[in-house]
């Protein structure tokens, strides 16, 4: 028996959209223009998306498990997960499914899953849409339809979406000839945490980058010039294939030295074919390493970034760095800036490899004596 | 608890037969109202059951009616069918002084109603109810395809909405170019 739904006042309706699972307002959303503005009726909630374009593979997602990184659109708040799959068969098309075990550690409680027509950005726009979503926890694309990537640019633009991390996925070369259009809207766009570019552009062009998320990571970075670095304040740089010298290196280490500049930094890792032993950084000829155990920067137990054997630089306000440069067959630079509150050197005592913070004190004495005791376990004679 | 019976007016309504009471009646006499809808028969309904509904019950709150008044004056919801009206007071006089069970099995099951049925609970306010309604509205969709929702849900396409919106702008026009003749014809 048919209800003509939409003649039922607005907040009668938002009562309904309420008790709709996501899949079903996405179908609902696929009936007309007036049903895709109405679902919002329901009520706004904190959704979150994740899109995956491009092929599956196997990636790393925040130095813990291996996830299985497949072309799909995720949505979740809380512990409530909906996956948006392509169908492997046009009668499979909007079968929806619950999946009670999660595949990785990202679906711990399991998941429901629908089997849409296409995985790509109109699906991807039309989420944005419908459910008002402000945050994009991630968003991994290819640059091989600039008019695809302008529409979604123009959403996620004009709303002032963010994106907590970006990463476009390499693409054979001579397909994303357009490659330099996309980097004027990228800069528009609010990433905060993550910028990951695989993609490997012709070399004719001049590419800026001018948003400064959190970590940036360019796998072929001949195009990330001195000054994208000078001016740079994102807190983790990570630039493979560069074309930066020593030249270069010394020049931004020129400007790190001063107080005040590059207040964000906390790891630098260059990999450039031109280091060389030819000219000096930081007055000392490459390669610049000292024997020295492992410093590590933290996020509780989980390390972030780690560099061993480095030389101690100390920029004019005291903030300490430690600075490698190997040469060889990949010449690399390694750089971390110390901050008492994350960082740990790592020592060599006679009861193996141990680790301290830098510099950080700690009133042992307020532990409780058990504690105490568990400590002193672990301390050598000399120590005690 | 409930009974119906054909009135004439709202103003006299014919005296309702009232069904037995249960066992266990409370001490305090209670009081009762009367409700009728487009057809109205009269209903004759507890004010403990009226409780649901947060219009009727905002309503009685502060009448402070004798039986013979409530009788004489009985609340007039004439945008409510009778029999819809009848299937909300039923379920008021179950869940009378209890809440709704969340696999609630007294619930009206006629789908042909379920429209009417949506509006008049969520005119009368009564919030159980029509959580319960809005479900049921819901789970119609469930696991269709957009073209089966359209269907369910009678969603006119892009196109008819186009069509209907030019033609209110047009309904509109006529009828603006109308009072303004007529005003101009007034003015004469």
């Amino acid at each position: 028996m048919p209800i003509a739904l939409l003649k039922f006042p607005t907040d009668l309706l938002g009562d309904v959209f309420k008790l709709c699972d996501p899949f079903e307002l996405y179908k609902l959303s696929k009936c007309s223009k007036r049903t895709q503005r109405s679902i919002m009726l329901g009520g706004r909630k904190n959704w979150k998306i994740r899109f995956n374009a491009g092929s599956s593979k196997k990636v790393y997602v925040n130095g813990l498990h291996y996830n299985y990184d497949k072309n799909e659109v995720v949505l979740y708040v809380d512990n409530l997960i909906y996956i948006f799959e392509k169908a492997a068969k046009p009668e499979d098309v909007f079968i929806t499914e619950h999946v009670g075990r999660g595949r990785n550690h990202f679906q711990p409680e399991g998941y429901m899953s629908i089997q849409c027509p296409d995985i790509d950005l109109e699906l991807f726009s039309n989420l944005l849409v419908t459910f008002g979503i402000s945050i994009v926890d991630r968003l991994k694309i290819d640059f091989r339809s600039f008019e695809s990537f302008s529409n979604i640019a123009d959403i996620l633009i004009g709303r002032n979406i963010e994106i907590k991390e970006f990463c476009v996925e390499e693409a054979e070369t001579r397909k994303v000839i357009d490659a330099v259009n996309y980097m004027p809207l990228i800069n528009q766009m609010n990433i905060t945490q993550r910028f990951e570019c695989q993609q490997r552009f012709l070399r004719r062009y001049n590419y800026q980058l001018d948003t400064f998320p959190n970590k940036i990571i360019i796998n072929w970075s001949f195009w990330f010039n001195i000054d994208q670095l000078l001016n740079n304040r994102s807190a983790r740089i990570k630039l493979w294939e560069s074309k930066l010298s020593n030249q270069d290196i010394n020049m931004f280490f020129e400007k790190w030295k001063k107080a005040g500049t590059f207040p964000n930094l906390r790891y630098l890792e260059i990999d450039s074919i031109k280091f060389d032993n030819k000219s000096p950084i930081l007055e000392m000829i490459p390669p610049i390493e000292q024997k020295r155990p492992r410093i590590e920067i933290r996020d509780g137990r989980n390390v972030i970034e780690g560099i061993t054997d480095a030389v101690q630089v100390t920029k004019d306000d005291g903030t300490v760095g430690y600075l490698r440069v190997e040469l060889g067959t990949n010449p690399r630079l390694y750089f971390l800036v110390a901050n008492p509150a994350d960082t740990v050197r790592y020592r060599h005592g006679r009861s193996g490899m141990t680790c301290d913070l830098l510099q950080m004190p700690i009133a042992l004495l307020k532990f409780p004596t058990d504690l105490l005791r568990d400590v002193f376990k672990f301390c050598d004679p000399f120590e005690l | 608890m409930s009974s119906t019976e054909q009135g004439t007016s709202s103003a006299a309504p014919a005296e309702p037969t009232t069904a037995p009471e249960s066992a266990a009646a409370p001490e305090v006499p209670e009081s009762f109202y009367y409700v009728h809808g487009k057809d109205k028969v009269v209903h004759k309904v507890s004010a403990g059951a009226l409780q649901h509904s947060a219009l009727i019950h905002g309503m009685i709150s502060n009448l402070g009616y004798t039986e013979e008044q409530a009788k004489a004056n009985p609340f007039p919801f004439e945008n409510i069918d009778g029999d819809i009206l009848q299937m909300v007071v039923d379920w008021c006089n179950q869940h009378k002084g209890k809440p709704t069970p969340p696999e609630d099995t007294n619930l009206p099951k006629q789908k042909e109603k379920l429209f009417d049925l949506v509006l008049a609970v969520n005119y009368l306010e009564i919030k159980e109810l029509l959580t319960y309604c809005c479900k049921q509205v819901a789970m119609m969709v469930k696991g269709k395809s957009p073209e089966e929702i359209r269907e369910i849900w009678m969603i006119p396409t892009d196109a008819e909405d186009e069509a209907a919106e030019k033609e209110a702008k047009k309904r509109a026009g006529k009828e603006a170019a109308g009072e303004t003749a007529a005003a101009a014809g007034d003015a004469k």
